[in-house]
């Protein structure tokens, strides 16, 4: 039935209660755009944790072995990425050797793989030395049963490695048994680290069943506050989570660790200096300063319009008292 | 940042982005298209990256033997792996109502296996936790902050003491809340109650915000695939 009633007219309160889903899409959008077009390098403090992440691995000597679980994929590329990436630059740049598995996804080895050749690429660009897959690194795969295989990895690291074929780029699948990377190695403890990035609770299944190496974690943001626990008990080296965790490794790369200058990082837990690699790639440009502003910029926005829509609902209440 | 991708893998990468993003308008065929060549494409690699990573290598191989070639060593088959594939069968008889009993026996070592497991499990997450809640409230020395240059190793300061205060009321406050959940006469252990209740919430809060910052590094990371990988690195060809 047609009417000719005016529509109610919404107040002030309502009003602020109900802006469009899409305007707030849109304003997204554009505001964490903006920062990627226009860098900025915004100030950073690195976290007792990264400091221990970045500490650890830059006392690892020459020709280490290192153990690391990559668990994620490209689903969660904006975190995780930027920290495996500053990972294998540290790692590539103290020719520190180490071997891939992953147990939370089939996606993850190929992710990794590819992730490799990327930093190793850009690590010759810059006057690095290559890493070459099955000599420097091999990738054991993926191992569907994760409980097993990280009590198993504890208890007989070599059952894990049995049978295992590793598929280099443009070579045929090799025995990972047959790598130099494994040679000598006969039990987890002969690794120095195992290095979890995970997007998943992959590292709570690491944590729980893994304790004959010392391990360190790059998790997503999402799980820094039930890591941070664990990490503050004493049982992980260090912690990089999150974006922020990315900017962290970044920043102390560039400006190193107790060493005097401008930016100096300093922490009261190491009495060393312990120098990053300035000039080298990322220099300022990796994806946690790229992504650093941009996330400002997105949390900025969240705040405005928690702050509009609870005013909003304070004028509604006044009006309708 | 381009890496071994020629721009057709881009574009495609671009146009799927912008057709799941779609879904932020509304539902509709686009958005449908892309979720299910998602999907497919996800379960199309699990499917063999799970024969060819696990199956193949740890059973298929063990089982059948292998000759040695391109630096691989030859491998002597062992017939007992041929077991494992009427154990393994048995777990889709849960789909039929007449021998879906069978299917509780891969079930059962499963949770066997999973079950020894949880003591040793429980004792490694939490027992370090626990004991790390130990800490001590009362100051070594009568200086209050901490100072940035030389601090005394082993000297606890007054603000670190009452760090450790806050922390330990924080979990009685919240122990009680759980610990006092029927109606409790006493005020003292009301109102730790009520501060642990307080605790727990702004925990859920902290929690809350770095779910939100990694949903934001998600959108962040599309962006700049799409404005800078796509466009900028791989339309127009600038640095």
């Amino acid at each position: 039935m047609a009417t000719n009633d005016p529509m109610p007219q919404k107040s002030l309160g309502d009003k602020l209660q109900s802006f469009p889903k899409s305007a707030l899409y849109l304003a997204l959008f554009v505001l964490v755009t903006i920062p990627l077009f226009f860098p900025v390098t915004l100030p950073n403090k690195p976290i007792e944790a990264s400091i221990d992440f970045y500490a650890q691995m830059m006392k690892l000597p020459e020709g280490s072995k290192v153990l690391i679980a990559s668990d994620w994929t490209n689903s969660t590329r904006g975190e995780s990425m930027g920290q495996m990436e500053a990972l294998l630059r540290i790692i590539m740049r103290k020719k520190i050797k180490f071997v891939v598995y992953t147990i939370a996804d089939p996606q993850s080895p190929q992710v990794a793989r590819d992730t490799i050749r990327k930093v190793s690429d850009e690590e010759v660009k810059a006057g690095g030395k290559a890493y070459e897959p099955f000599k420097d690194y091999v990738i054991l795969g993926y191992f569907p049963n994760g409980e097993g295989t990280s009590a198993a990895i504890n208890n007989k690291f070599l059952s894990i490695c049995d049978g295992k074929k590793d598929y280099p780029l443009n070579s045929p699948p090799r025995d990972v048994m047959q790598s130099p990377v494994l040679q000598g190695v006969k039990s987890v403890a002969d690794f120095k680290f195992l290095i979890v990035v995970t997007a998943s609770n992959s590292s709570t299944v690491v944590l729980e069943r893994v304790t004959k190496v010392p391990k360190m974690f790059m998790v997503t943001g999402v799980m820094v506050p039930e890591t941070t626990t664990y990490y503050a008990a004493g049982q992980l080296m260090g912690l990089c989570g999150g974006v922020k965790g990315v900017y962290d490794l970044e920043t102390l790369m560039q400006e190193g660790l107790n060493v005097p200058g401008p930016k100096e990082v300093t922490s009261e837990k190491y009495s060393e200096k312990i120098p990053g690699f300035p000039g080298m790639p990322p220099n300022g440009n990796g994806k946690g300063a790229r992504y650093y502003p941009s996330l400002h910029f997105a949390l900025f926005l969240l705040i405005l319009v928690v702050i509009i829509g609870n005013l909003g609902m304070i004028l509604s209440k006044k009006k309708a008292s | 940042m381009r890496y071994d991708h020629d721009l057709a893998s881009l574009s495609v990468g671009a146009i799927a982005t912008i057709g799941l993003y779609t879904i932020l308008y509304r539902e509709n065929r686009f958005y449908r298209f892309f979720e299910h060549l998602f999907l497919g494409l996800a379960s199309g690699w699990a499917l063999v990256a799970i024969w060819q990573e696990t199956l193949k290598s740890l059973w298929w191989d063990k089982m059948v033997g292998a000759t040695a070639s391109d630096g691989n060593p030859a491998v002597m088959g062992y017939w007992a792996y041929i077991l494992l594939l009427p154990v393994g069968l048995m777990g889709y008889t849960v789909f039929s109502k007449k021998h879906n009993w069978m299917s509780r026996i891969p079930i059962g070592v499963i949770l066997g296996l999973y079950s020894g497991q949880q003591f040793s499990a429980w004792m490694t997450r939490y027992i370090p936790g626990i004991s790390g809640t130990m800490k001590s409230i009362v100051p070594t020395t009568t200086q209050f902050f901490k100072p940035d240059q030389n601090p005394v190793k082993g000297d606890l300061y007054g603000s670190e003491a009452l760090n450790n205060l806050i922390f330990i009321v924080t979990v009685l406050c919240v122990l009680s809340y759980f610990l006092f959940s029927f109606d409790v006469k006493s005020k003292i252990l009301k109102n730790a109650s009520l501060t642990g209740r307080w605790m727990l919430m702004i925990g859920f809060g902290a929690i809350f915000g770095t779910t939100v910052m990694m949903r934001f590094s998600l959108l962040i990371d599309r962006m700049y695939f799409i404005w800078i990988e796509f466009i900028k690195q791989g339309l127009l060809h600038m640095k």
